[in-house]
């Protein structure tokens, strides 16, 4: 009996011990896993590419120098794809993918391939956005491949380092310090907001556009009366340049919200603070939560929405840490089909306080 | 070769893709940062593509195409010139500090940013203060955005922000405590607590400048003194009173002015009662114009009392329209009622204060219809003016002698005084006691 059931205990237990010291000692740390990823990428490279990729830590020209317009409009740093081989491009999205989530690399690939759209232009895609991209020469402004990448400093896996890459309506700026890591202040945005690939229709910011909706959709007339500002706000407040600023808070505080409010809220602001990879945004995560009580929600313009489609009214999110904006673009067009956004933490720009934590 | 078509490629592209990646606005953000004895105020004015032409017009004054330093300066000083900053409504004078222009080019495909940054000094005030933020500058074609910064200085903290619908009008609401006091050290219930009380003396500052700057309601206060010390008989002034029954009658009038307008600003103010002001206005012309014929010929001889209260309860109506406007809480607005009541009073008793000593010193002397009849034909015809231009809608021509009067308040008193001491120290102009009953 005694050695049946020692017999039992070995069959079960040892699959058990197995499956979970497994992960352990095959899953490498976040950190781990990023720095090869960018050794990896970095042997792809010849010498004077990666001269132009890399750039010291504390340099704050390069720190800055990104933005929502197109890269020939505004230069960045580093190289970008069109600048690589197959296999440095596949090396360069494979570090950019293992810094961040699953779900922040498929929205960063949506906002690639929205671009990818304006280079193709109108004929094959009623869904796009009002503006360019006729042209042959649209080649030279849009494109899934002209997007950069940049390392400011060493890739460690102790020592703050930076991973950035960015192009037409997205700058990732990752600050990355052991398992820590910082994704602010990034921006995403859209053109085409809405587009069918193969017949399947994408919206790179669809949560950004649907989660919003349905806050506003609980709250009650006194916390609209709150949230809704009285006046209209044609353009983010803390877009590119605006680094490390905070702004007095106005709208509706999440301490006068109800509990499924307050996680809707907390589900919202996941569309950013998860981008990064999960350990990161856990703690992220935590600290807005902790800071929760002092988050505000404000809204301004339409409080309706054509079925399907993205917002046309801006909002914003600001807590002790945080700073979202959605703004969607009146350029004569659409603005349900053009849309920035701003992600913040005025108080940790580029990882600030990693660094000053030692 | 192939550089060059490359380069008209992408300025080909640049031209279409203008309108999708910059606004066709001019967008104006300004970012205010109340510093402890300063206001910086940061402007970023970016010209969208389709709006470019109009503003570089604007910049480019020679026409040239390029924007010189000269220009650049110009340029900012007139945006400067079309805003106006003012703290509790004193308009402050900022000084530019600096100017930074873009390249043409990008300016001209919507990537340019013109920054201009300038301060002001902030004036001594209470602790509790309003700023307002206004741009006029090319409102045709912008859009503005206004926010504050969270002060850095523990001793400021910002209590509301209102906005117009296009943000070219912003008020920002704020508390400055002094670095000593032990007010900012206080917990922030204590301090919400004490906000209220600190409140009133801001409230009582600006009852007193609504009346120093209020023509209309000091004009009717002082022609309803000019026959104080008279004595009407059969609708003819025709005696002097004494010196002690000219003040009580002066007493009599300011008390019940008082009485009047204390009763409708209180209710008006807690919105029980609530008059168009347009018609708040056009009464407040007629009671001018009433009492200024009364000044010329008695028609209500020893009623002035009770005509002083009962248009006292016209202006009060006008006091509590101006409360309103300042968008207080119910707390705040009961303090505010009583701080602005006694700031009304005490610019009253101050007028009465520096008018009365000329008044019974002229009454000794034979000038005294001059000033009078003087006195009551201006107010009548001031009067006239805001009533006529009430109706047709236009600007009294009065108005500006009367605000320029206002301005130099001080100096007329001081001109009267003078004017009656040298009445009465010229034998011929003294009137001898005996000639008391004497018709004038």
């Amino acid at each position: 009996m005694k050695k049946w059931l020692l017999s039992a205990a070995c069959a079960l237990g040892v699959p058990v011990l197995i499956s979970l010291s497994l992960p352990a000692a095959t899953t490498p740390t976040a950190s781990h896993r990023i720095v090869t990823a960018a050794n990896d990428f970095l042997s792809t490279l010849d010498a004077t590419q990666r001269s132009k990729v890399l750039f010291a830590f504390d340099d704050a020209g390069q720190r800055a120098r990104w933005s929502n317009l197109p890269t020939a409009m505004v230069p960045r740093g580093g190289i970008s794809l069109a600048q690589m081989s197959p296999a440095q491009g596949k090396a360069a999205m494979a570090l950019v993918s293992s810094a961040l989530s699953p779900a922040g690399f498929e929205k960063v690939q949506q906002i690639m391939e929205g671009d990818e759209v304006n280079k193709a232009g109108g004929q094959n895609n009623p869904n796009r956005g009002p503006g360019p991209g006729r042209s042959a020469a649209s080649a030279a402004l849009f494109g899934k491949d002209l997007y950069y990448i940049s390392i400011l400093g060493t890739p460690s896996e102790t020592d703050p380092w930076m991973l950035q890459f960015g192009g037409h309506h997205l700058a990732l700026n990752i600050t990355i310090a052991g398992e820590r890591g910082v994704l602010t202040p990034t921006l995403t945005g859209a053109q085409p907001a809405l587009f069918t690939v193969n017949g399947k229709i994408v919206r790179p910011l669809e949560g950004e556009s649907d989660k919003a909706f349905a806050l506003l959709g609980t709250l009650d007339e006194q916390q609209r009366s709150h949230a809704i500002l009285s006046y209209r706000v044609a353009d983010l407040v803390l877009g590119p340049g605006q680094d490390g600023k905070t702004i007095q808070p106005e709208g509706l505080k999440a301490s006068a919200m109800t509990a499924r409010q307050r996680a809707m809220l907390l589900e919202l602001v996941s569309e950013w603070a998860g981008i990064i990879h999960e350990s990161a945004a856990a703690d992220r995560m935590a600290e807005i939560k902790a800071g929760l009580d002092e988050t505000w929600f404000a809204w301004s313009g339409t409080t309706t929405v054509a079925p399907g489609s993205n917002l046309t009214a801006y909002y914003r999110v600001q807590g002790p840490t945080l700073v979202i904006e959605y703004a969607p673009q009146q350029l004569g067009g659409d603005p349900a089909l053009h849309v920035h956004t701003m992600y913040r933490d005025p108080t940790n720009d580029y990882g600030r306080k990693l660094v000053a934590k030692p | 070769m192939k550089k060059l078509a490359a380069a008209l490629a992408i300025a080909l592209a640049l031209a279409q893709s203008a309108f999708s990646h910059t606004l066709d606005e001019y967008l104006q953000a300004t970012l205010i940062s109340l510093q402890k004895d300063r206001i910086d105020v940061s402007l970023r004015l970016t010209p969208g593509v389709a709006v470019f032409a109009e503003v570089f017009g604007g910049i480019d004054t020679d026409a040239d195409r390029i924007i010189s330093k000269t220009e650049q300066w110009d340029y900012a000083e007139r945006v400067l010139g079309e805003t106006s900053l003012s703290v509790d409504g004193n308009r402050l004078k900022p000084r530019l500090l600096s100017v930074d222009f873009p390249t043409v080019e990008q300016l001209k495909q919507g990537l340019g940013q013109i920054q201009i940054a300038f301060t002001a000094d902030s004036p001594v005030g209470s602790s509790r203060r309003s700023l307002v933020f206004e741009n006029h500058h090319q409102g045709r074609i912008s859009a503005y955005l206004v926010n504050c910064l969270v002060p850095q200085d523990p001793h400021i903290r910002v209590i509301a922000q209102h906005r117009t619908d296009n943000q070219s009008s912003y008020q920002l609401d704020y508390m400055q405590s002094a670095a000593d006091s032990a007010l900012a050290a206080g917990s922030p219930t204590v301090r919400t607590w004490l906000d209220n009380f600190d409140a009133v003396p801001s409230m009582i500052r600006l009852g007193m400048r609504h009346i120093a700057e209020g023509t209309d309601h000091l004009l009717f206060l002082l022609v309803l003194l000019l026959p104080a010390p008279l004595r009407a008989l059969r609708s003819r002034w025709i005696g002097f009173a004494s010196a002690r029954e000219s003040l009580l009658q002066i007493l009599r009038v300011v008390t019940a002015f008082t009485v009047g307008h204390s009763i409708t600003l209180a209710f008006g103010a807690l919105g029980v009662v609530s008059v168009p002001s347009g018609a708040v206005e056009m009464l407040i012309a007629i009671s001018i114009l009433v009492s200024a014929v009364h000044a010329l010929r008695p028609v209500f001889p020893g009623r002035e009392a009770l005509l002083a209260g009962s248009f006292g309860l016209i202006h009060g109506l006008a006091f509590a329209t101006s409360l309103g406007k300042l968008g207080l809480d119910p707390w705040q607005r009961g303090a505010g009622i009583l701080g602005f009541n006694l700031g009304i009073e005490i610019m009253q008793v101050a007028v009465v204060a520096a008018t009365m000593p000329s008044l019974i010193l002229l009454n000794r002397t034979r000038a005294y219809s001059l000033v009078r009849i003087g006195g009551g034909v201006f107010a009548g015809l001031a009067s006239l003016g805001w009533i006529v231009g009430g109706f047709v809608g236009v600007q009294n021509p009065m108005d500006a002698v009367l605000n320029s009067a206002a301005r130099h308040g001080p100096w007329l008193f001081g001109a009267l005084l003078l004017f009656s001491l040298a009445c009465w120290a010229l034998p011929a102009i003294r009137r001898e006691p005996a000639g008391r009953y004497r018709t004038i």
